[in-house]
């Protein structure tokens, strides 16, 4: 995975994370209890791919070879 | 040849002199006048070592896991929260004193949760938490436009069944169920989604 794909990754794990946020609100208030574990759910998901993702692009970024 | 050459390279140039001149006078300066050193002035290393591209990266990761971890909170509660109590059942007013296009305000299922029951001009009973879903002020039903009116940034719902038609609000007004027995009008649950 190259170091512009990890920006990408992580930018589009923030989108995500901002409807997941506002999904979950909305349903907490709307008592729909039985999604917001869903939303929150994928939320975490959301959360794991942005922390390895930025392991990955830390790795290339600090790294020895420059090839980009 | 040579000694020619180090002639030239001694003579002083006309700018060159006058420069010297001045330096004289602010050699103790602690910003250079010269523009050539100038350029660079605005280049502010501390900040370039704090505000840089691996930084930005860094914060947006930070931003990404704060918002997912966010949600937690919320389904932890919706998990502990997940069966609604049943709902007691509960006198609201005499039918005979609600005449039509009439509104009467209690409080279901506590004494926190006004609620609104509404005679509605084509004779209709209905009755809803009056907390509007955008900000929570209090809704009102407007006889003349059969509506319910929120008047702090003007949502409108639909009477008959309490979904938003205009304005702020994003969500149905939470539906109190009523019954009618002998006259007298009952709370006796109520729906958060519905219609
Ligand atoms: S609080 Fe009702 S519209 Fe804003």
């Amino acid at each position: 995975m190259g170091k512009k794909i990890c920006w990408a990754v992580i930018f589009i794990t923030i989108a995500v994370n901002v409807v997941m946020v506002q999904w979950t609100v909305e349903a907490t208030l709307g008592r729909e209890y039985s999604i917001v574990p869903i939303y929150s759910g994928i939320s975490i998901v959301m959360v794991f791919i942005a922390f390895f993702t930025y392991l990955q692009w830390k790795k290339l970024e600090y790294s020895e070879s420059h090839d980009e | 040849m040579m000694s020619e050459a180090i002639a030239l390279y001694r003579k002083p140039l006309k700018g060159v002199e006058k420069m010297s001149n001045e330096c004289k006078k602010e050699r103790h300066a602690k910003r250079s006048k010269s523009d050539m050193v100038n350029l660079i002035q605005n280049v502010d290393q501390k900040d370039d070592l704090k505000y840089n591209r691996r930084a930005f990266l860094k914060t947006a990761v930070g931003a990404s896991m704060a918002l997912g971890l966010s949600t937690v909170p919320f389904s932890v509660r919706a998990m502990m929260g997940l069966s609604e109590p049943d709902h007691e059942r509960v006198e609201i007013a005499k039918l005979a004193d609600l005449p039509e296009g009439d509104s009467v305000t209690f409080y279901y299922p506590t004494e926190n949760d006004p609620a609104l029951l509404i005679h509605t001009v084509n004779g209709d009973l209905v009755a809803y938490n009056s907390a509007c879903t955008h900000l929570m002020c209090p809704v009102f039903y407007e006889k003349e436009e059969d509506v319910l009116l929120c008047p702090c940034h003007k949502g409108y719902f639909d009477v008959n069944n309490g979904h938003p038609v205009a304005g702020p609000p994003q969500r149905e007004l939470p539906l109190i169920e009523i019954e009618v027995e002998n006259g007298t009008v009952y709370a006796v649950g109520r729906q958060f989604r519905h219609g």
